[in-house]
């Protein structure tokens, strides 16, 4: 090992970011880019949903439930309609969200304890589908309620529910930045990485410079540590600028070591790294690489938890999410801001990123030092 | 014409050297030998197995069987015992674009574990030696041909190699540059590098001391140019200057085809016309009467010393026919 012929390798490679600018400024600026708007896109809980309602019955029954379901903020009232076919054009056309009929005679069905009131929503948009269903549902139960206890003759004073005490920890308003943000920033890293790694043999061999880089006196190991420098150092800096976006613009807490978040950053660095070189060798061209680091990505990112909870995916998967090092690295992320976990609680985590990390380690550098003939 | 300067010492051994890909093969059992200070050139049509002769000696390539030494060290055993004495400059242009000529030679320098002080004198004497001292700062992307050539030719030379791999290092360069760059070249020589390069032109085939003809992954002659041209085997060169080429060769071509003539060779050079065969010299006659009854003046008729590239030419023919 040469220190000084592999700085320079380290340096040369530097000086092409001058050159490729807009790299490290995607990387950097856009990363924190998406950051601002995820968090600020998620930070508030889904609101003004467009809804429409056909009032059948124009009674006090009808009224107060339309009331009652504009009351919980989740819908914005868009119109009120005499017929169903300009609901369903609106929903075809995606201007609502959602849409409640109440039939004729509503007020005495009531009464009999039959309710046929219909809600149409538009679940080709699930999460807002969701949220609206939700809404809907409380709406639903809480009248339900106020039926029953009137039929049944009783003051809803005299009544003690059932009425469970509920905390939220760990994230007290639930806000989403809370939750997404953290998920985007070890993803955003782990992007940043996997493609400088993924770019750092491909490119030379794509502008025919590899051969020439070959020959040279560095043996294999030199050449995999001088390229690999960089690719560190542009990818704790991302972290960084990142973490602190996250920290100081959405105001989501640190609270567990923020030294042991950056040493186990490095070590995660590292992990990615290996998967780069390797995507960076089997490449030919700066193209291919930019794709294969597509691919890996979008298959990491289903195991973030942040489409789907990993606890709520089929077994086979959530046996797999058990070998992608970015699902540790999340659990660790959110563990060590939202938790402040330390090294007791985290160690399962621990362990295991570096035994995946020296077994991709391993085999990335066999795989890269034959590549590299 | 440089005088070649056989040494004892044998710097580049290749026995038996095969490579294939797939079923193609592209070098097919070749032997050489180089000597210390002797620039040996590889002399092929596109395709013929040269580059991936250069890649096998580089290590950059494993062989598929056979054998090759290089500075006395088996290839592939102790590369890095090979790799700090050897430059090389390959066909595509391989500095970096967006690099300054003189960050270029600093990483090359480094790369080859000249000191700082050293790396400062030889970043200079570079400069010097291939005309870049004025567009040390310049981008090498914004170079002409020429200028890159010298600097990749410049960062080969500069950290002092014992061997010199070359492959097709004028392809796409300016007569100027490209005789400012083999004066470069024979002053290398001069001083004991050797040096392997490949190339497809004749004029830079007269350069080196020594040849291999290749084709089709196949030496299928050796020599220094005066050599080969003395075992010149298919008889003499007549040169004739007719009033219009194109139609003097159509002429004679059909004479051939109708066996009025026995010519091995009718080929064209610019204005002028080259037969090659047995006793050439007789059949002078009877060639520029044909010529005479189609309406073409024969103009000039004479014997000449064939040229690298009528041998060239002949070689390839005959192998073909084998």
């Amino acid at each position: 090992m040469n220190l000084r012929r592999i700085l320079s390798l380290a340096w040369k490679d530097t000086l092409h970011l001058r050159h490729d600018w807009w790299l490290p400024a995607f990387m950097l600026l856009g990363g924190a880019m998406e950051l601002l708007l995820i968090g600020w896109a998620t930070s508030r809980p889904v609101t003004n949903l467009p809804l429409m309602v056909l009032d059948g019955d124009q009674s006090r029954a009808s009224r107060t439930f339309v009331s009652a379901v504009m009351n919980t903020g989740t819908f914005v009232l868009e119109d009120y309609v005499r017929d169903e076919v300009a609901i369903r054009e609106a929903l075809a056309r995606g201007t609502i969200y959602a849409a409640v009929i109440i039939p004729p005679g509503y007020a005495e069905q009531i009464i009999r304890g039959e309710s046929t009131i219909a809600v149409l929503l538009n679940g080709a948009e699930s999460i807002p589908a969701t949220e609206a269903l939700r809404a809907i549902e409380g709406v639903s139960s809480e009248l339900g309620l106020a039926i029953m206890l009137e039929r049944m003759g009783l003051d809803p004073q005299d009544v003690e529910g059932f009425l469970p005490s509920l905390r939220v920890w760990f994230n007290e308003s639930l806000s989403e930045a809370y939750y997404t943000t953290p998920a985007e920033l070890g993803l955003m890293m782990e992007f940043t990485v996997l493609l400088f790694a993924a770019l750092s043999f491909s490119r030379e061999r794509e502008l025919g410079t590899l051969e020439q880089l070959l020959v040279m006196p560095y043996s294999r190991l030199e050449l995999i540590v001088g390229k690999s420098i960089p690719v560190i150092a542009i990818g704790f800096i991302d972290f960084l600028l990142m973490l602190g976006v996250v920290h100081f613009f959405f105001d989501v807490p640190i609270r567990g070591s923020l030294f042991l978040l950056l040493i186990l950053a490095l070590g995660y660095i590292l992990v990615e790294l290996g998967k780069g070189m390797v995507i960076s060798v089997v490449s030919r061209t700066q193209h291919q690489a930019f794709l294969l680091v597509l691919l890996v990505g979008m298959v990491d990112f289903m195991f973030t938890g942040y489409a789907a909870p990993v606890e709520s995916m089929p077994a086979i998967l959530q046996y797999l999410a058990n070998i992608v090092p970015a699902q540790h690295w999340l659990e660790i992320v959110r563990g060590i801001m939202l938790k402040a976990s330390d090294l007791r609680v985290l160690w399962p985590q621990i362990v295991a990123l570096i035994v995946l990390g020296l077994f991709i380690g391993t085999f990335s550098f066999r795989y890269v030092r034959r590549a590299l003939y | 014409m440089p005088e070649p300067k056989p040494d004892r010492e044998t710097t580049l051994v290749g026995r038996n050297l095969v490579r294939k890909f797939g079923d193609f093969t592209a070098v097919d059992g070749i032997d050489f030998e180089v000597h210390r200070g002797e620039i040996f050139g590889f002399l092929g049509p596109n395709g013929s197995g040269k580059t991936t002769t250069i890649r096998m000696m580089l290590g950059l390539l494993p062989p598929s069987s056979g054998f090759m030494e290089v500075l006395g060290i088996p290839v592939g055993e102790r590369p890095e015992l090979i790799r700090p004495r050897v430059g090389y400059m390959a066909q595509q242009f391989s500095m970096y674009r967006d690099l300054t000529a003189e960050q270029n030679l600093r990483f090359h320098g480094t790369a080859y574990g000249l000191t700082n002080q050293e790396l400062r004198a030889r970043i200079d004497q570079t400069l010097d030696l291939t005309g870049l001292r004025g567009r040390r700062h310049v981008k090498t992307e914004e170079l002409s041909g020429g200028w890159r050539q010298r600097l990749a030719l410049g960062a080969a030379i500069m950290h002092h190699p014992q061997v010199l791999f070359l492959d097709e290092p004028t392809a796409g360069v300016d007569p100027i540059s490209r005789r400012a760059f083999w004066e470069l070249l024979y002053e290398q020589a001069a001083s004991g590098i050797t040096v392997f390069v490949t190339t497809h032109y004749m004029e830079e085939a007269e350069h080196c001391h020594r040849l291999a003809f290749i084709r089709r992954g196949r030496i299928i002659a050796t020599g220094s140019p005066d050599e080969l041209r003395d075992r010149f085997e298919d008889g003499e060169v007549l040169e004739l200057a007719p009033s219009d080429a194109a139609e003097a060769v159509r002429i004679l071509r059909r004479a051939r085809a109708r066996e009025k003539l026995e010519l091995k060779e009718i080929e064209m050079y610019g204005s002028l016309v080259h037969l090659i065969g047995p006793s050439v010299r007789r059949k002078k006659r009877s060639i520029m009467r044909e010529l005479r009854k189609a309406g073409v003046n024969p103009g000039r008729a004479e014997i000449i010393e064939p040229s690298l590239e009528d041998v060239f030419i002949a070689r390839m023919r005959s192998a073909e026919h084998d």
